[in-house]
This record gives structure tokens, sequence and C-alpha cells, in this order.
């Protein structure tokens, strides 16, 4: 079985701040990280890789030469190879030329049975690649989940909904979005762990390796522009109410009561 | 060794920031503290291959390390150091105890030894100081004598007793300097050895996580085969030719713990409201408590990397530049950590507050691997010579780099970097007329000025490069700012104190009024109030309250 696992690189978006003129975020000094629920994704293909020997996993990002840490993260952790799409003719890709330059890269590996990504990237929160590299290679697609099982050649996924999870079942090839579970603790690599990784199968694949064509590419191939980006209005801080369940509802009738919200 | 890939590097930075994250809390650190304890747990965890194995940096890769280089060193020292300095000191130990084997030992001793470490995890110990030898190994006690059997020497017993030695109590193995019949040498030697006991671990005003521990060594024998490099004599020679990295890694402490303070005291200045407006907004607090240290730091940081980078690309010795890292980082970062306390007010005078560890930890820094005066002297000694072999144009001829430099990027403060230059070469030409060397507080005192002059070199050259290493938090125009702050104080210090230093001792003469240049110095110091100001903006920037 072959997993290939999507992972992106973003900013720590908790040290990002945004220039209020330009509308655009502040990158100086801020570091860049493997997003979460990426690595959550390729922790759980690297647990089914250790319950069900023979299992391949193939670890695929895109971006500039730098987004190579993420995949060799992945290396690290102990995919077998990985591949890294970085071109000029990705650049300024929304999430449908991504998923579509993506799903040509799945193509170039060959036979793929499972597909991971995380649920959605923390810099745009969009949800949208996974879910666009299903719909463009044609298979179904299973998101939310927060725990795969193979049984046979069933693919058992756990997926969270509202109020609750649900279980299902689905044929090979799939794609998995992956969504951590409370008690996830991710794992980080060991030095030797990392340094031995830079002897496993690496390879930079550009717009032409994986006969992606240009027009669907990059700002071109994009249908969503990026007009502007701003923080939310920062709202006022809320008082809190402290002591017994008794005691704070009294406090909070009593706040009602002086705004006038009710009358006595 | 050269160093690695970046991307490698900061996967383990990665690594490493994770672990303490996750397994070091500061209040567990404080628990320790105030016990006066080896945290163990935490040291096995990061010494286990399997987890971090953090000790592999020093063993090259074909026995089981990952061949760090001196930057990548540098780099995991001061992770390290923001962490915890007892915590970085117990890393910091091994990386030094190892150093000996990898530089004298024999083929087989390596194989041997660096296997052992990496593949056992072993913590190591460098036994080298003595109760009247610190700087000074020539005064060494700890004897080695000959054990022959059958007419062949089979080994050595060794006799003596060692001092502050970390990992002293908790060290596996230990390589311990002793004098041989034929001179200073290196030992290797086993916790468990007949006649080997450490003592009790020192109750020490900082780095109270780091064991540190007298030796005892009565009669130990060691087998021929654990004299490093199998030759006697070689022993201060091997440690000398170490200085000039292991220098730059406790630099890296300075920095780190010097960093972590400024830091904090950033965060916290932008959420303690005083008078009707943050403290993080006052002149009065920001340009006197943050804005210098974090400028300095800098500079410092500017200088290590260079250093690193030529020890990486194999240059040998540079142990003035060790000299110059390690003596700017840690001096800056205690004297950082000493106004972050009082940043901090009244909470930083208390155990609640990080800043207060953080002081009484990187004081320490500038005490061991050369006390900040035994710097100054070698600082002054290295440079010295360069001044008397280029008949005194060592500096001028740097000052000329600055000036061209300047008209290429006026941006980056090399034109006060040339005075400060300039200065620096007629104050220790009139020190050589008048030979005002012969008191030793004029050396010292120069070695002071030489430090700032050429860090001031080193932070214009690097702040003028397209682009900023890794390490870099800030971006040009706040790192160029950091420069211009740093040369305008290097050109009036080296220019005041040089002036201050000839004319207390000696004469004043008109060459060194005109080579100080005190009319330049004082037009180069226009425009500091407003990169000060910019400096304080972008630490705001890069540090926001949490």
């Amino acid at each position: 079985m072959h997993i290939a696992v999507c992972v992106k690189q973003v900013p720590d978006t908790t040290e990002v701040k945004i220039n209020m003129e330009t509308g655009t975020l502040i990158r100086a000094g801020v570091p860049s990280i493997i997003n979460p629920y990426d690595h959550f994704a390729l922790q759980t293909a690297m647990e089914l890789k250790k319950a069900h020997p023979g299992i391949r996993v193939t670890v695929i990002s895109m971006g500039p030469p730098q987004a190579k840490s993420v995949v060799q993260m992945g290396l690290a952790l102990g995919a077998d190879d990985g591949v890294l799409l970085s071109d000029m003719a990705f650049a300024g890709s929304d999430t449908w030329a991504t998923s579509y330059a993506i799903s040509r890269a799945v193509k170039k590996l060959g036979k793929v049975d499972m597909i991971l990504a995380g649920m959605q990237a923390i810099d745009g929160d969009t949800a949208q690649t996974g879910p666009g590299v299903a719909q463009q290679l044609g298979i179904p697609q299973v998101t939310f989940c927060v725990k795969l099982d193979l049984d046979g050649k069933k693919i058992i996924a756990k997926k969270l909904i509202d109020g609750g999870y649900e279980t299902v079942e689905v044929r090979a090839p799939a794609l998995f979005t992956m969504i951590m579970p409370k008690e996830y603790v991710s794992q980080y690599p060991s030095f030797p762990e990392i340094h031995a990784s830079l002897k496993k199968p690496f390879q930079v694949w550009s717009a032409a390796e994986i006969g992606a064509e240009p027009q669907y590419l990059g700002l071109k191939g994009s249908p969503t522009q990026v007009s502007k980006i701003y923080p939310p209005p920062q709202r006022e801080k809320a008082a809190m109410t402290h002591g017994s369940s008794q005691e704070a509802v009294e406090k909070i009738l009593d706040i009602l009561r002086k705004e006038h919200f009710i009358e006595e | 060794m050269p160093s690695m890939d970046a991307i490698s590097r900061n996967l383990m930075l990665d690594s490493l920031r994770d672990y303490a994250k996750k397994n070091i809390p500061y209040d567990l650190i404080r628990e320790k503290d105030q016990a006066n304890e080896f945290p163990e747990k935490i040291l096995k965890d990061m010494y286990d291959h399997s987890k971090l194995g953090v000790h592999l940096l020093m063993v090259p890769s074909e026995y089981g390390g990952v061949s760090g280089g001196t930057y990548d060193i540098y780099r995991i020292c001061e992770a390290l150091a923001h962490i915890d300095l007892g915590i970085a000191t117990a890393v910091f130990a091994t990386f030094l105890g190892t150093d000996p084997l990898n530089v004298g030992g024999t083929e087989d001793q390596k194989k041997k030894w660096l296997e052992r470490i990496a593949k056992e995890n072993l913590m190591v110990a460098y036994a080298a100081t003595e109760p009247d030898a610190g700087s000074d190994l020539v005064n060494l006690r700890t004897r080695a004598e000959h054990v022959i059997k059958n007419g062949q020497l089979v080994g050595y017993r060794i006799t003596g007793n060692k001092q502050w030695i970390s990992n002293g109590g908790v060290a596996d193995l230990y390589t311990v300097l002793a004098l041989a019949p034929g001179g200073p040498c290196w030992f290797l030697v086993e916790r468990n050895m007949e006649g080997f006991a450490p003592g009790k671990h020192e109750d020490k005003h900082g780095i109270r996580l780091s064991n540190t521990a007298a030796l005892s060594l009565d009669g130990v024998f060691v087998p021929k085969e654990n004299l490093i490099g199998e030759v006697e004599g070689r022993g201060l020679l091997q440690a000398q030719a170490v200085f000039g990295y292991t220098r730059v890694m406790v630099a890296a402490f300075g920095l780190g713990a010097g960093w972590e303070a400024v830091e904090q005291a950033v965060r916290y200045s932008q959420q303690r409201i005083q008078a009707g407006g943050p403290l993080s907004d006052k002149q009065g607090y920001t340009h006197k408590l943050i804005v210098p240290h974090a400028v300095r730091l800098e500079a410092a940081r500017a200088y290590i990397e260079e250093t690193a980078n030529r020890l990486d690309s194999g240059e040998h010795g540079l142990q003035t530049e060790g000299a110059i890292a390690k003596y700017s980082a840690t001096e800056s970062g205690n004297r950082a950590a000493d106004d972050a306390i009082q940043a901090f007010g009244g909470y930083g005078y208390t155990r609640d507050f990080p800043v207060e560890k953080i002081k009484r930890d990187i004081k320490i820094t500038c005490i061991y691997e050369g006390t900040s005066e035994v710097l100054e002297m070698t600082i002054y000694r290295g440079r010295w010579q360069e001044h008397l072999k280029t008949r005194g144009c060592y500096y001028s001829d740097m000052a000329d780099k600055m000036d061209e430099l300047h008209g290429r990027n006026p941006a980056v403060g090399a034109k006060a970097s040339a005075l400060a230059l300039r200065a620096l070469a007629a104050v220790m030409e009139e020190c050589r007329a008048q030979k005002l060397t012969r008191h030793q507080s004029v050396t010292f005192s120069l070695g002071r000025l030489i430090a700032a002059a050429e860090l001031s070199c080193v932070f214009a050259k690097t702040a003028a490069k397209d682009k900023y290493s890794e390490s870099v938090r800030f971006d040009t125009q706040g790192w160029q700012a950091m420069s211009r702050v740093f040369a305008r104080e290097a050109a009036l210090r080296t220019a005041s104190e040089g002036l201050a230093l000839v004319l207390g001792s000696g004469e004043g003469s008109a060459a060194l009024s005109a080579g100080v240049n005190m009319d330049e110095v004082q037009a180069a110091q226009k425009g500091m109030m407003e990169d000060m100001d910019l400096v304080a903006v972008k630490l705001k920037q890069t540090f926001k309250a949490r």
C-alpha cells in the first residue's frame, strides 16, 4: 500500500502581525512551521505504517525551496520518500490551482491508495485544498477524520460530525483530511533521525515534470484573489464572574439590571 | 567539521524547543533551582538518541553522531541557554569533555569512545581545573605515574584533585588532565574506576540545575590505551586547540540567556501601564534598560557567527576571535540580565519571574571557560602582536575598509566604526611609543576597546549584506539601525576611554589627538536618538506581549 501525505509550511500564526496600512502580513522574523493538522496527518500515516508492514509513505509539499523543511521533517519521522513541488510557475496559486498541481504530482507517483492531508492550514484556514485534490483526481474523500484503520481492503475512518463522531468505510483510493483529537501530542524527530533523513530519496519537481499545464497554475489558474487582509475588530473585554453558579448568576442578573437589559 | 545544512539544523532546533516546551516548564526549573537539584530525567531524555540525542552534535557521523559544525553548535547552545543555563551547561560539559578525543584521539580511541558516547548516551565531564590551577594550567598538580609490568608500560596511576567540574557528580566518563612524566596529558577515566570519587554537588549562586563537583583521584589506574593520543605531553596543546570554538559555545550561552532576559522584558513592558501608557513607549525606560542591551547582543551575534563560519570553513585556532566573541556576548548578556530585573521592577526581584534566575545563572558565563579578565588579556595579547607586526596598520587598514563600506552603504554605521578603529590604532600606537603596556591595567583596558571596535566592524559588514543569517529576527531597517547605534557607542568609547587610558598613564600628544579625532567622533553621534527610537519599535514588533 502506498500513502501520500500532503504537508504545508506555514508561518507560526501566533507570531504573525498584520501591517494595517498595506493590509499584508508582516513575515519578517516569523518562524515557519509545519501546519499542525498536517503533522497529525503524517503521524497517522506513520502509525498505519507501523501497524501494517509493507506500507510505503511519500510526503508531498508545494512551496519555495525552503519548504523542503516540512518534507524532511516527514522523512525524519519515518516517511520513505519525499517530493517538493517547487517552481515559479506555482507562485500565487490559490487552493484550486494548488490542488491541481498536487493531483498531477500524485498521478506521477503511480499507484497511490490513500492521500492524507490536514483538514486545513492555519494560515489560510480554507480547508479546500485537500478536498480539491480528491475532486481533481475523481476519488472519494472523507474530511475531518480523527482516526484511520485498515481492515483488509477497507479503510475505516472515524470522522468528526456535529455533536459526535461518524465511522465511515471506504475503499482505496481515497483522500482523508485529518483533524487533531484533543489528546494528541505531536512527535518531533530526534537529532539522529533528522541526520538520517538526509539519506532518504527526495526530489524537487517542476510544473513541467508533473505535466501541469501553465494556464491552470499560479495567479492565472487561480479563481480566488485576496484583495485585503485585516484583523477582526477587537472585542471589548468580557466581564468574568466567579463563585458558585447561584452567586455567578446573581452577579450577571445585577449587571443586566444595571444596564437595563432586564427590568424588575 | 563544516556545519550541516540549514534545514537539518533548524529541524533539530525545533525538536529541542518542542522537547523543552513539553517537558521543562518554568515551574519545574524553579523547583529544581530552589532545591539545588540536577534534573536527571530531563538530561537522560536529552541524551537519549531515540528521543533527542543532543550530545551527538559533537560526534562525527562515522561514529554514530550527527557531525555538528561550530555554527550548528552555536545555534543549539543559544537555544539551550534560552531554556536554562544549568541544563545548557550539563550538555556543554559533554561537548567539552568530548573535545580532547576529537582533537587528539587516535583513530582506534575515537572509534571506541565516540561510538560508546553516541550509542550508550554517555554523559561526559571535562576535568582540567584544580584548586590551585584555573586559567593558569601550568600549576597543574594532578600526577599520572607510569605503571610498569615486566618492563613494559601498561598504564598510569592518577592522583590529584579537580575542582568545579561540571557534570562532576553525574558523568559516566571523564576526560582528566594530569601531569605524566612526559608532560600534561588527557586521560579517559570511567566513573566506576577504583580510587575515583566525586565530591558533593556545590551550592552555587546560579546554574543550580548543573551538577558541579570536585573530583578526588587516589591512585586511579587507567590502562595506557586511555591516554588520549597515546603520546605524553600534548595535553595543553590539545586543550588550547579548541578554545576558539569552546568559547564560541559559551558566547552563545551569554547571547541566548541575555536575549531571553531582554525578550521577557520587552514583552512585559508592553503590558505594564504606568503614568498613562505602556513602559515600552517610554524612552527613559527603553533607551536605558532595553535598547542598548539588544544592540550589544546583536553585535555579539554578528561576531559569533563570523567566527563560527570561519572555524567551519577550516581556519584553525582563532583563539583571539573566540575570546572576543565570548567576552562581548557574556558581558553584554550579564548586563542585559541585570537591567531586565530593573525593567520588571519589584516583580523582577522575585523568583516568580524568570529574569531573577537568568541574572544569577548568566554570571557564570563571565567566569567559566576563561574569566572576562583573562579574556581581556588574551584579546590584548593576540592583537598587540598584530599591531606590532603590521607596524600599527592592523586597525587603520580595517578602518580603510570600513570607510569604503560606508561609501557603498552609508546606513550600517561603517563610518563610526572606522572612527573607532582609527582611534584604537592611535591609542595602541601611543601605548607602544610610551611603553604604557607595562601597566597591566592598560593592557586589559585595551582588550576591552579592541573587542568593542572589532565588533562594530563585523556588525557593520554583516548588516550591509543582502541577506541576513537565519538567526536574525529583525528586518534590514531594524538591524542596520542597531549596527549604527553600536558603531556610535564603539567610536565614543574607544575615543574617550582610549584617551583617558593614555592620558592617565602617560602623556598626551598631537598624533594621539589627531588619530582619535574627537570632533568626528562627536559628529558621528548625530541621529542616535532617532535610531534608538526605531530599535525600540522593532523590538516591540518582534517580541509581542503574550
